[in-house]
Parts: C-alpha cells; sequence; structure tokens
C-alpha cells in the first residue's frame, strides 16, 4: 500500500545539522578533559555548546512541525557504521515532524536544565564532571532522534542509558548512588534484549534497518502475521525498559538519587521518552499486528494506573514526581497502543515541559531547604520561596489537567481517541487516573507550600538563585500555553497538520476514519467527563491538604491499612524482584560455579591424577636413556600411522 | 614490494633481539628493559608497514615466502599473511610492546630471563599466525608453550607451578593429538597422489581431504587442540588458575594473544581442511559456545577475585568467537574476527587495570575494595571505561563483533541467537555489580589502610593504556575499517568452508 505521501520526495538537511551532534560532543570531550582547572568556568563551554544546538534545532525542528521541510522530512548521510557482505549500517540524520517534536522539548529542557544547573550544582566538587556528563546525555539523546537508522538508534539507546547510569551514580562517594545506576543499567538492558532480537528479525526481513526502507517494507505489507507480532513486541521490549513501564518501572524512581536537574532532564522530559518515541517512529510495524497494539495500550494504561496509585503516598516530593512519571507515560503508551499517535507524541510534549518544570521546582525546593527529600519535613513553604511555589502550582494545574493549561489539551485527547476507537476500557481506566493524578499532585503541593510548616530549621529556607528560577519561568510558559498553541483548534492544530502525514500509513493500517471533531456531540462529552474527574480529584486533594488534616488522614489510613502498606511499598516489586533475579540468580550462578569446580575441573584434575598415578607404575620403563625414548617415540608413530591405515582402510 | 622476506624478518626479530639481548650483563636491568622494548617497538614497525603492503595488494596472501626444509617429507618452510593473520599479527605486536613497557615496574627479579622469554613467546605467536605449512604451524604452536609456561611458572603468583603444569599438560594434550591429525593428513595426501609434494602445506591440502572419516576425525582433533586454547566449555579451567597466577603481562598476552591462537586455527587451519567434518559437528560446537557466552557471564558474577571474574569473562566473549565461526556465514564470521582483535584490546586494557591496581593493594580480593574511585580518579575513569567496552556499549569497539556474531548466529538459528543475546545483560551484571563493589560507595578500610600507597595511574602506565583505548574508539566508530581489511580472507573462509559434500 504504497500512497501518495510514502511517495514524497525526501528534502536535503542543511549542512550544518551534524553540529547539533557535534557540538555537545567537542563540550563533553574538552570538560573531561580540562574542566577540573576550569573550576567555577566548567560550565561555558557545555552551557554554550547546548544554546547553540538548540538554536539550529529550532532553525529545523519549527519548519519541520509547520510542514516547511516537505512531508516526508529532510535527510543527510553521514558514513556507514558496520558493514558486513551486502549488509550495511549507515549513520545519517533525519528530520521529520516526529523528530521535531523530539527537538522540541529534549533541546529546550535540555538547554533550561544546563542553566538551571550553575545554580543548582554550584557548591558541587565535580562540577565540571556534571556538565561533562549533561553534554554527553545530549549527544546521545539528538543521536537518538536523529538517526535514520535503527542500529544507530540503538547505539544511542544504549549511549543514553550510560549518561543516565553515569549522572545517577554521580554523587559515587555514596552507596545509594551507585547501587540505583546499576540498576537502571541492567533493567535497561533485560528490555534492550529484545530490542537487539526484533532488530535482528527486521535485517533477516528486510535486509536492511535504514528506518525508511523498513517502514516502506512494512506499509507494502512484506511482514505480516506471526512474525510482525513477535518483532513488535520484541521492540517494544526497548521501549517498556527504557521509558520504565511495568514490569521494568522498578529502575526509576531509584534514579531519583541523581542530582534533581538529571531527574528533570533525563528521567522526566527527555530520556524517557523515548521508548515512546521509538514505537511512534515504528508505528506502521504495530500497527500491523492487533496483538502487539493491544499489548502496548494494556501495559501503557496499567502502568499508568499502577504508579498513579503508589504515587498517592509516597513522601519523598522527587519519588512521588518519579511514580508521576511512569504514569504519564503509561498514557502515551496507551495513545500508541490504540493508534492514537497523535495525541500520543502531544502529550510527549506537554508533558516534557511540565515535567521539566515541576522537577525543577522540587529541586528548587530541596534546595531551599538544606537537601531534604522528605515533604514531612516541609510545609507552608509558599511563603518563604514564591517564585517556586508559583511555578510549581502552574506545572501541577497543568498536569491535573485542568484547561486550560497544557496538559489537558493532551490527555483530552488521548482519552477522547480511545474511546472513540472502542477502547472503552482503556478510556475508563484513564478517567480513574486523571481523577488519581489530580489527587497526588495537590497532595505534594499541599504536603509542601501549604498549612504549617514543619520544617527543621525556618531561617535558613531561601528562593533560589536566578539561573534556577529563570528556567521555571520559562518553563512555566509552555506549560500555560503549549497545549492550546499546538493544539487548538481541536482536531485541527498545527501538531495535527505536522504529524498526520507521519502517521498517515499506520493509521491506514488500522483503518482509522478521523470524524470532524464536534463540540456538541461525543467529543464534548468526552471532554467534559474529563474536566470533571480532574476537578473531583483537585478538590479532594486540596480540600485534604489545605491545612493540617492529619487526623482524618490518619483515620483513612487505618481503614485501608492494606491498601496503604502496599502502595507505599510499591506493591512490594522491588521485593520480588529480589527475591527472583538477585536471591535465585545467585544461587543459580553460585551453583555453577561450585559445579565448575568440583565437576568440570574436577575431572580435568582427577584425569591429571590418575594419569600420575599411572605414571609412577610406568616409571620402571623411565630408563633416562634418550636412545629409548626416541625409540619408543618411532614406535608410537608407526602404531599410531598403522592404526590409521587400519580405520581410514 | 620487494623480494625483502618481511614475514621472515617480523618473525624472527624478536628472536634475534632475544639472543642480542642474552649478551648483555644482567646488572643492567633498565638496559635490558630498555632493549627489549626498543625491539618490540622495532617488530610493531615493521608489521604496521607489512600491514598497508597488505592493503594495496590484490592476492590472497598479500607476501609469502616459501623454502623447502625437509624436501623428503614435502615439508616447506611456507609463511604467508592475508588480512585476517595480518591484523592479527599487528595486534600480536601492538600487545607486546605494550607488555613489555607495562613489566618495566612489577618485574624485579630475573629481569633478563624474563624479556627473552617475552621476545621468544613473541617469535612463536608470530609464527603460528604467518605459518601456510602444517608441520611448520605445529612447531610455533609448542613454541609458544615453553616461555609462557617460564613467565607463569618463575614470575607468577603463590600457586604458580600448579597453574603453569596445568596449563602445559592442557594444551599438550590438545597438541598431540593435532600432530597425529597432521601426520594423518600428510599420509593419506601421499597415499592419494603418491607424492609426498605438498603433504604438509595448506594450500595444497585445502579441499583436497576426501576421505570422510580423516573428514570427521581430523576435525574432532584439530578441533580440540583449538577448543582448549580458545578456551571452550568445557576445556576452560585452565584459564582462570593461569590467569591468577601470571603476572600481569603474562595474562594480558594470554587473553589478548593466546586464545585467538584458538579461533585463528579454527579459521584457518581445522574448517578449511576438514570441512565436511566441521559441518557434522557444527551443532556442537554452536552448543558449546552458547553454554560458554552464558555460563561463562554466570561463573564472572559470583568471583571474588578480580583477574578471575574478568577470566571468566573472557570465556564468555570468547565463545562469540566459535559461535560466529561455526554459522558459516558472512556476519557470523565478520563478528568472530571482530571480537577476536576487540576482546584482544578490551580484554587486554582490563588486565592492564587489574594488575595497576594490584600494584598498589597487592590484593585482588572484591570484598576488600570499595569507594577506589573517590582516591584515584583517573584510574577508576580508565577502569570504566575499558569495563564499558567489555560490556559492549556501541562506539566503542566491542559492540560491532558481538552484534554480527549475534546477528549471523539469528539467520542461522533464532533461538541460538535468542538465548546468546541474554549475555548482554549478563555482562552488564557482573561488569557492573564489581565496578560498584569496588570504586563507588564509601571508601573501604583495607583501601583506607594503605594510606598515600593508593596513588592514581603514572604516565608509564597511561602509555600503555592509551593505544588500546584509542583503538577502542577508532574500531568502535569505524568498525568497517577492519572488516574491510579482512573482507577477502573472510571470502576464502567461507568459500572453503563448503563442505566437499555440498560441492
Amino acid at each position: 500500500m504504497i500512497t501518495a505521501e510514502t511517495m514524497t520526495e525526501i528534502g536535503s538537511l542543511p549542512s550544518y545539522a551534524p553540529l547539533m551532534l557535534l557540538l555537545p560532543l567537542i563540550g563533553f570531550a574538552v570538560t573531561a578533559a580540562v574542566g577540573r582547572r576550569l573550576g567555577k568556568l566548567a560550565h561555558l563551554v557545555p552551557l554554550a555548546a547546548i544554546v547553540a544546538t538548540w538554536g539550529m534545532a529550532m532553525s529545523l525542528a519549527i519548519p519541520a512541525l509547520t510542514g516547511g521541510l516537505g512531508e516526508a522530512g529532510a535527510s543527510l548521510p553521514l558514513f556507514t557504521w558496520i558493514a558486513s557482505g551486502d549488509l550495511t549500517f549507515g549513520l545519517g540524520l533525519h528530520i521529520d515532524a516526529l523528530t521535531g517534536a523530539l527537538l522540541l522539548v529534549v533541546t529546550t529542557v535540555g538547554a533550561l536544565v544546563h542553566l538551571y544547573s550553575v545554580g543548582y550544582m554550584s557548591h558541587d566538587d565535580s562540577y565540571w564532571r556534571f556538565f561533562a556528563y549533561l553534554n554527553l546525555f545530549m549527544f546521545s539523546m539528538l543521536l537518538l532522534v536523529l538517526a535514520d537508522n535503527l542500529l544507530v538508534v540503538f547505539a544511542a539507546w544504549e549511549l543514553v542509558g550510560l549518561s543516565s547510569y553515569l549522572l545517577i551514580g554521580f554523587w559515587y562517594t555514596k552507596s545509594a548512588p551507585g547501587l540505583a545506576a546499576k540498576k537502571a543499567f541492567i533493567t535497561n538492558r533485560v528490555g534492550d534484549v529484545g530490542f537487539a532480537l526484533g532488530l535482528m528479525g527486521l535485517v533477516v526481513v528486510f535486509g536492511s534497518l535504514d528506518i525508511h526502507t523498513v517502514l516502506a517494507g512494512i506499509e507494502a505489507g512484506a511482514l505480516t502475521g506471526p512474525a510482525a507480532t513477535v518483532i513488535a513486541l520484541l521492540i517494544f521490549c526497548g521501549a517498556v525498559g527504557k521509558s520504565a513501564q511495568f514490569p521494568l518501572h522498578v529502575w526509576l524512581p531509584d534514579a531519583m538519587e541523581g542530582p534533581t536537574p538529571v531527574s528533570a532532564l533525563i528521567h522526566a522530559a527527555t530520556m524517557v521518552n523515548a521508548g515512546v518515541y521509538l514505537v511512534a517512529r515504528m508505528s506502521p510495524l504495530f500497527a500491523s499486528s492487533h496483538e502487539a497494539m493491544l499489548v502496548v495500550a494494556a501495559i501503557g494504561i496499567f502502568t499508568a494506573i499502577f504508579a498513579a496509585s503508589i504515587a498517592f503516598t509516597q513522601t519523598d516530593i522527587k519519588r512521588v514526581l518519579a511514580f508521576s512519571t511512569l504514569s504519564q507515560l503509561g498514557y502515551m503508551f496507551a495513545a500508541l497502543g490504540v493508534g492514537a499517535w497523535i495525541p500520543a507524541i502531544f502529550h510527549l510534549i506537554t508533558h516534557g515541559f511540565f515535567k521539566g518544570l515541576l522537577f525543577l521546582g522540587s529541586g528548587s525546593v530541596i534546595h531551599a531547604v538544606d537537601g531534604e527529600q522528605e515533604m514531612t519535613k516541609m510545609g507552608g513553604l509558599w511563603r518563604k520561596i514564591p517564585i517556586t511555589y508559583a511555578t510549581m502550582l502552574i506545572g501541577t494545574v497543568a498536569i491535573a489537567g485542568l484547561p486550560p493549561l497544557a496538559g489537558f489539551w493532551s490527555k483530552d485527547e488521548i482519552l477522547g481517541e480511545a474511546f472513540k476507537f472502542g477502547f472503552t476500557w482503556v478510556w475508563l481506566v484513564g478517567m480513574v487516573v486523571a481523577g488519581m493524578t489530580a489527587f497526588y499532585m495537590f497532595r505534594l503541593m499541599g504536603l509542601t507550600f501549604w498549612g504549617k510548616s514543619r520544617v527543621h530549621d525556618e531561617s535558613h529556607v531561601h528562593e533560589s538563585p536566578w539561573t534556577m528560577t529563570v528556567p521555571l519561568i520559562i518553563l512555566a510558559v509552555p506549560s500555560i500555553a503549549i497545549g492550546a498553541a499546538l493544539g487548538f483548534p481541536f482536531a485541527d492544530g498545527v501538531l495535527v497538520h505536522g504529524l498526520e502525514p507521519v502517521f498517515h500509513p499506520a493509521s491506514a493500517l488500522l483503518e482509522h476514519e478521523h470524524e470532524a471533531w464536534n463540540l456538541f456531540g461525543i467529543d464534548g462529552l468526552l471532554m467534559l467527563a474529563s474536566v470533571t474527574v480532574a476537578s473531583v480529584g483537585t478538590v479532594i486533594g486540596v480540600r485534604l491538604f489545605r491545612s493540617d488534616n492529619s487526623e482524618l488522614l490518619g483515620r483513612v489510613t487505618r481503614r485501608l491499612q492494606p491498601l496503604y502498606d502496599g502502595s507505599r511499598g510499591r506493591w512490594y516489586f522491588d521485593d520480588l524482584n529480589d527475591l527472583i533475579f538477585v536471591r535465585f540468580g545467585r544461587k543459580v550462578a553460585n551453583s555453577l560455579w561450585w559445579f565448575d569446580r568440583r565437576v568440570v575441573d574436577g575431572t580435568v584434575n582427577g584425569v591429571a591424577t590418575l594419569t600420575s598415578s599411572g605414571g609412577r607404575g610406568l616409571r620402571q620403563i623411565q630408563t633416562g636413556r634418550v636412545q629409548n625414548y626416541a625409540l619408543g617415540i618411532a614406535f608410537g608413530l608407526v602404531a599410531i600411522a598403522a592404526a590409521y591405515l587400519v580405520i581410514a582402510g | 614490494m620487494s623480494d625483502m622476506p618481511i614475514l621472515s624478518l617480523i618473525i624472527f626479530a624478536p628472536l634475534l633481539g632475544a639472543l642480542g639481548i642474552a649478551l648483555l650483563p644482567s646488572s643492567r636491568p633498565s638496559l635490558i628493559r630498555f632493549a627489549a622494548l626498543g625491539i618490540s617497538l622495532i617488530t610493531f614497525a615493521l608489521s604496521l608497514g607489512m600491514l598497508l603492503g597488505i592493503r594495496a595488494s590484490g592476492e590472497e596472501f598479500a607476501f609469502s615466502e616459501q623454502l623447502a626444509w625437509i624436501p623428503s617429507f614435502g615439508i616447506t618452510y611456507h609463511l604467508g599473511v592475508d588480512g585476517l593473520s595480518g591484523a592479527l599479527v599487528v595486534l600480536t605486536t601492538l600487545l607486546s610492546w605494550i607488555c613489555i613497557l607495562a613489566s618495566f615496574g612489577p618485574i624485579q627479579t630475573r629481569v633478563k630471563e624474563y624479556f627473552i622469554s617475552f621476545l621468544v613467546l613473541e617469535t612463536g605467536m608470530l609464527g603460528v599466525f604467518l605459518a601456510l605449512d602444517l608441520f611448520l604451524f605445529y612447531i610455533f604452536w609448542e613454541v609458544v608453550l615453553v616461555p609462557m609456561y617460564l613467565i607463569i611458572g618463575i614470575w607468577g603468583g603463590a600457586d604458580r607451578i600448579y597453574a603453569t603444569i596445568k596449563f602445559v599438560l592442557y594444551t599438550l594434550v590438545g597438541s598431540l593429538l593435532m600432530l597425529v591429525a597432521i601426520l594423518a593428513t600428510a599420509f593419506s595426501h601421499q597415499a592419494a597422489t603418491g607424492s609426498w609434494a605438498g603433504a604438509f602445506d595448506l594450500i595444497v591440502l585445502r579441499g583436497t581431504v576426501v576421505d570422510p572419516t580423516l573428514q570427521i576425525l581430523g576435525f574432532a582433533a584439530f578441533a580440540l587442540a583449538f577448543a582448549i586454547k580458545v578456551p571452550m566449555f568445557p576445556f576452560h579451567t585452565w584459564l582462570p588458575d593461569a590467569h591468577v597466577q601470571a603476572p600481569t603481562a603474562g595474562s594480558v598476552i594470554l587473553a589478548g594473544v593466546l586464545l585467538k591462537l584458538g579461533g585463528y586455527g579454527f579459521i584457518r587451519f581445522a574448517i578449511p581442511l576438514f570441512p565436511d567434518g566441521a559441518h557434522l559437528l557444527a551443532p556442537l560446537m554452536i552448543v558449546l559456545s552458547v553454554i560458554a557466552i552464558i555460563y561463562g557471564a554466570l561463573v564472572a558474577i559470583v568471583q571474588t577475585d578480580l583477574k578471575k571474574l574478568i577470566a571468566y569473562s573472557s570465556v564468555s566473549h570468547m565463545g562469540f568467537v566459535t559461535l560466529g565461526i561455526f554459522t558459516f556465514n558472512q556476519q557470523g564470521v565478520d563478528g568472530a574476527i571482530l571480537q577476536m582483535l576487540n576482546h584482544g584490546l578490551i580484554t587486554s586494557g582490563l588486565f592492564l587495570l587489574v594488575g595497576i591496581g594490584y600494584e598498589r593493594t597487592h590484593d585482588r580480593e572484591i570484598a576488600k575494595m570499595g569507594g577506589w574511585a573517590s582516591r584515584t580518579p583517573v584510574y577508576a575513569a580508565l577502569f570504566g571505561f575499558f569495563l564499558f567496552a567489555s560490556v559492549g556499549l556501541p562506539g566503542l569497539s566491542g559492540f560491532a563483533g558481538e552484534f554480527l556474531v549475534l546477528l549471523g548466529a539469528f539467520i542461522a538459528n533464532p533461538m541460538v541467537a535468542g538465548a546468546s543475546t541474554f549475555v548482554m545483560i549478563l555482562a552488564a551484571v557482573y561488569l557492573l555489580y564489581m565496578y560498584q563493589r569496588v570504586f563507588t560507595g564509601p571508601l573501604s578500610p583495607f583501601l583506607k589502610g594503605l594510606g598515600s600507597h593508593l596513588t592514581d595511574v603514572t604516565p608509564t602506565e597511561i602509555m600503555t593504556l592509551a593505544p588500546l583505548a584509542a583503538m577502542i574508539v577508532v574500531f568502535g566508530v569505524m568498525p568497517s575499517i577492519l572488516t574491510s581489511s579482512f573482507a577477502q580472507s573472510v571470502q576464502m573462509f567461507l568459500m572453503s568452508a563448503i563442505s566437499t559434500v555440498a560441492r
């Protein structure tokens, strides 16, 4: 089914495009080499590199999103990476509207996080190292979204994993960050096994991993049936790992051991979106398998409600946001799974901005209260840190899905399309999650900013320096406005126009019909419903946590003690993993080690002992005379040759 | 190029150097050290010159030399180099000078004997890679054993005698059976053609062994010798012992070059000589390779000694080599050769690093370490670099080989690839678990007790690691430099590996 769209000519990118990769890479190399000697100026090179990259990215992302690069986007081949016989895997860049959407979030939040870190990390001895790692991450993430070959995407996928490992474990002299970094990398690798095998499957089918070749082949119907399902699900394993979906979600909450700017950049706004990007990029593959789509939708919506239920009871401010991230990513996968491709990417964009804002805001709070992350030791902070409070409130309203802020637009589209495409169950669970989200976010706001102060020493509480508050203020703008800017008029906004050609082949495979959007019909009703649940969640959250309600909360908690314990204990998944993989795995490895020493090596030593005791018996013939040995060797060779002649006959 | 016998020059330059060093007085250790380094650098330079020549040539063997040696049995002094052996020769000459430089500090007793042994070892290894006559190959193969026996047995750790005897006897068992197979092949050639001419010559013998029994038994005998050397499961238990007892440079050369002799032997000798036997036994070889990959990684997880951990990781990594070879397809074999070269660079680096740490701590017990990075950040960073290369991080050289082997395996049989790919997780587990325990967290009491002895890497140590690190990056970004250099060798191998029955 080769449509007019897929035949569209691919344009060529301007020759400066590779600089978007090179500048952060140079920033990393320079800072890693001499950053230590630059002291408190170590941020200059990396910051300049990212600002320049942001400029270039915008100059390409905006045309890409508004159709300026043509419907098929634009490419720039660079060089052959791996070649083996007829198979070659090349490195080239490609930008279309989907890449444009990612560039928008990645470079904007990336640049602001760099600026923010100038303030946040200013007291750290390894200031330079932090900026080196940040630039390495930016390089890897940009490579991931720009690459036109799936093997390069995989490579970038692993490199973002490395940057994430380095940044989670940034404070390596403490124990917990090292453990969390290791857990993140290994958990991701579990998903990557599937990803790698899926890629091998694609090579066997298409003889290439060039994204255009593969997608054109799929659109032409070259991969269907069980093979499509298996390959799609294998690749989805990678997405589940990187985007921390159930059951590989366990690494993300622990990743909060990293410095807070890292949590904002990598573990909320950018890297964790990679899985969503991958599934969106491979949308025709997923659309070729009904079963694969169903799995994506189910995992997504389950993660959404599962993580939201944990966010209810966490008291560490960053942990709440981490589970909220899992939950929101779950929305995106649910959207992809029902074929609501554009809403998924829409939510990726809005979430990137408001979650980046919320994380940086939480960092500002932590900075204000001397590194305390427990909300039980906060409260009443709104007067002391008004800019942080105001911007975080904007972020909270945005994520809660209240109109007209950003989250409302994208969440509403996801839920609306899920309903209209017949996935009532996804819609229903999604509605519940929307209410839960509003509730736990206002709980976070209440515990942190409202009520009486529980801060140990209030005299130290201070608003953050401008390098930190300016990024908050800047991020508040898209958190308010980007939903309407990209999503209005409904079903006919900028984003829909831009992304429609990218997802047309997949939607055609799903045979989705787009009907006119009708405010006074089903669409208006769905919107009313989602605003209602968000409002209910908000009202309950605000009422419970506006002031000190500990008696009432205590009563509710006691009523629901098992549920409360389960939620606080993250439904015991970490314990289960510990039992199965760590304890049982170590038992297996230890018994193999026993086997290796006792059985494998034991046999070798046994044979040796047998031989040497046999040798003692034969010592009589050891005369010490070389002539005798020579005779023996000669006889031996003759005997062997004779034996051969007999056998070979 | 001219008629200069460049191959002989490369092989015998270290031996001549060893003879020269024998004449130097033992009382001048630093003169001996620099003489050895100079000789190994000259050999390295010669091998690079040879490499340039190979790239320009279109022949199967860009340089070859053949002289009559034992004419009554058709044994000749026949050398030849193609892209495959050329790359391994350069790996050998590179690691030799790195090892010699890395031995400057650690080796303080019997300095003269040590460097003589090392240079003789280099000659033996180079001879194995360049010989095209089976008898000559066998001679070099055995020559390698003697200096290695001495290096472990004299300059090794506390249990060195057990380890070195185990190493020698184990290897001898395999190679003696190989000798029998060589003789049988020659006899059969003589019987078939009525002449001894070419009876030991690989180029003559390729594709002529038709006797099905000899195909199977001959392959089995060669395969046993090479499987012990690689080492393949279940013939691997000599390796951890040898590594743990060997001095640092011994471990480096063992992992970097000696294990490759096995992989090379399969590609150059065992399979082209006995393709039918190879095809018949290929399923077994593949199963053993997959076991080695997974089993080696699992056993590595629970190791308590740093060197043993890396030794078991070698078992796992070398499993990729044999797996790739026995897929008999382009990707698998390309990947196997890449894996040999990259394992040579990466694991050598890891052994050098373990040695550097041992120089300071005189210990390799993982449980005693912890928080090392806070004292020696450069050392920790370098360790991290080689470690991620070993994990197979794309962009560093380990990835391309492993991916191509897995791809080759997938093409041959998706289930095999499916099982082997799990090593991606296990490799991350055993290496990162080790790194976390050794380098991160608070400083351990043991390391704290070392006080100012716990210094960071010296410039000399960086000189031994920098060339490896640079090549790991270059071949990680552009592995096609390597694959194109041995593309022709792989073509020839794939043609000669077609079973004679199929032909």
